[in-house]
């Protein structure tokens, strides 16, 4: 699904942010991205999402080096990319429905099959009974499930998440994690940055390490 | 993206039938055959219409909520409009007056004091069997006469004179208001026996024409500078709502949206400023034709004559209004496409 080869991202010339990446991740896996702050991990998935291009390498993402990509297909790319961002990426001037139906209505899905997915993925998240609500009235963990039902609503193929508990509780960030897991069971790849060492090392799955752009360990591959 | 309804095995070979990712085919996998992209198209077609109308309805909404500041902005708009649209109104109404003094484009052939009036017909046909001419009408010296003392305003101030001074005169319509023509033609009629003299006096009629082809000018030039002020006014407004936007549009770029999309709502917004200033405009114009109408009549009604301002009409009215939304939609489109470029997702 995800390929990284030789894959080096230096900004403004000097700061190298990864280097020698190598490391692949196959359709239906769920992997750990983890290291200090700085490590590389949100670098490591704005290449994935083809926000930037390496500078050197390459990214193959579903057999295509997305480098490649003209600047007109990237859109096209990325929905199928589900992302859940840690500040959540919501919009506060509409409702929690229409935030979650946002991708659907940028692919001009049919309204009523969107309200049907949409209420899909709320029930997942288990916030169905909020999508009235503005996404302000909720609560942290709450505005976070919104985020996530917002990047499954559209079924991708791949689910990127960076530091989605970075503000939640233990119990709050276990439930979250039970959450792409369910994902993953049903055969969505799941690749989660996160520096809670703690809470992933409970859940055995494979965890990459970074440290300072570098792959420094690899566990628990599938 | 359909997600396959068996889930395959992982590893399984080629998966090419059904790429979930395959950022080559964006517009999902096309292998299903000819048959099921018809459908598929017209369903596109379908949504693109759709998004077209809640986005011009949504820009709409969004004008409505701050109605003082959009007023505004629209009423800057129609002054620009108004400006130039009137200049070129009253041009219209000279070039209708242009048409009338063509009619009264003449030339006057006197004739000898000496000639009698039945040798001033024959001297008539004469004339009229030049090709260039296209009516004559003789006034003799008689009929000159009281023509000359109506137009004076004084009956009696001339009937002492014994003799009447004027000779018979031919007044000659000819088929071309052409200076040179017209020239040319004054010399042959002069060289027949029994004409006096010929008067032709263009010199006002060209002047009329050559104001009017500099109104022209200064209107279009009005025109491409007041439209450049409209671009600029849409341009700047539209631009600070991309900016106030900014959050929702890196959003939506995060999740995949095209740059169409992303400016679809803005060029709407444009295009509904453009259409309020039109429609401001016209307001005005109608407005300003009501408060100079009756001083316009009564100046026309002290030379004798009448002329009531020219109003828009509705082909008129139809092109002000398209120009006008089609150019706040191009202000939109050149502000959003400047911005976009800058405006990249986190």
């Amino acid at each position: 699904m995800i390929a990284f080869e030789h894959v080096g991202k230096r900004y403004g010339g000097r700061f190298e942010a990864l280097s020698h990446l190598n490391f692949r991740v196959a359709r239906g896996e769920m992997v750990f991205l983890t290291g200090h702050s700085g490590a590389g991990k949100s670098s490591l998935l704005r290449l994935i999402m083809r926000l930037e291009k390496p500078s050197r390498g390459r990214v193959v993402v579903a057999g295509h080096d997305i480098a490649q990509l003209h600047a007109s297909q990237v859109p096209f790319y990325r929905r199928q990319i589900g992302v859940v961002f840690q500040d959540h990426q919501l919009l506060f001037d509409r409702s929690v429905f229409h935030n979650v139906s946002l991708p659907l209505d940028i692919q001009g899905i049919e309204p009523r099959e969107s309200a049907r997915r949409v209420r899909a993925a709320l029930d997942k998240v288990g916030l169905l009974h909020r999508e009235k609500a503005l996404p302000i009235e909720l609560s942290g963990g709450e505005q976070q499930r919104v985020g996530i039902a917002r990047a499954v609503v559209n079924k991708p193929a791949l689910l990127l998440a960076d530091e989605p508990t970075g503000n939640l509780d233990p119990q709050l960030s276990a439930d979250i994690m039970g959450l792409f897991e369910d994902f993953n069971r049903i055969g969505t790849t799941v690749m989660i940055a996160s520096h809670d060492l703690a809470l992933i090392a409970g859940l055995r799955h494979r965890i990459i390490r970074l440290r300072d752009g570098r792959l420094v360990a690899d566990e628990g591959a599938a | 993206m359909k997600r396959p309804t068996g889930q395959k095995p992982k590893g399984a070979a080629p998966r090419s039938t059904r790429p979930r990712a395959a950022p080559q085919q964006p517009q999902r996998p096309a292998q299903r055959g000819a048959r099921a992209q018809q459908p598929r198209r017209s369903s596109r077609l379908r949504a693109w219409a759709r998004h077209h109308r809640a986005m011009a309805l949504d820009s709409l909404q969004r004008l409505i909520r701050y109605p003082l500041g959009n007023l505004l902005t629209m009423l800057a708009i129609a002054i620009a409009l108004v400006l130039p649209a009137a200049l070129w109104l009253t041009l219209d109404s000279a070039r209708l007056l242009d048409a009338e003094l063509d009619d009264s484009a003449t030339l006057t052939a006197y004739l000898e004091i000496s000639v009698e009036l039945p040798e001033a017909k024959r001297i008539e046909q004469a004339v009229s069997a030049d090709e260039a001419v296209q009516g004559t009408r003789l006034v003799s010296a008689e009929q000159g006469m009281a023509d000359f003392q109506q137009s004076l305003g004084v009956e009696d101030a001339l009937s002492g004179l014994d003799d009447n001074p004027l000779p018979h005169s031919i007044v000659v319509r000819p088929g071309s208001v052409d200076p040179e023509l017209m020239q040319a033609l004054a010399e042959r009629l002069d060289d027949i026996a029994g004409v006096d003299e010929v008067r032709l006096d263009l010199a006002w009629v060209e002047r009329l024409r050559h104001l009017a082809a500099l109104g022209t000018r200064v209107a279009l030039a009005l025109g491409v500078l007041f439209g450049l002020g409209v671009l600029l006014v849409v341009g700047n407004t539209i631009r600070l709502s991309v900016e106030s936007r900014r959050r929702e549009i890196e959003v939506v770029m995060l999740i995949g949206a095209t740059h169409a999309f992303v400016r679809r709502p803005f060029l709407y917004s444009g295009a509904w400023y453009g259409f309020g200033g039109g429609v401001l405009a016209l307001g005005l114009l109608s407005l300003g034709n009501h408060w100079l109408s009756l001083p316009v009549a009564a100046l026309a009604e002290s030379y004798g004559a009448s002329f009531s301002l020219p109003r828009l009409d509705f082909t008129g009215s139809t092109i002000l209004l398209s120009c006008s939304t089609l150019l706040g939609w191009l202000g939109a489109w050149l502000a959003v496409s400047r911005h976009l470029a800058s405006i990249r997702p986190r």
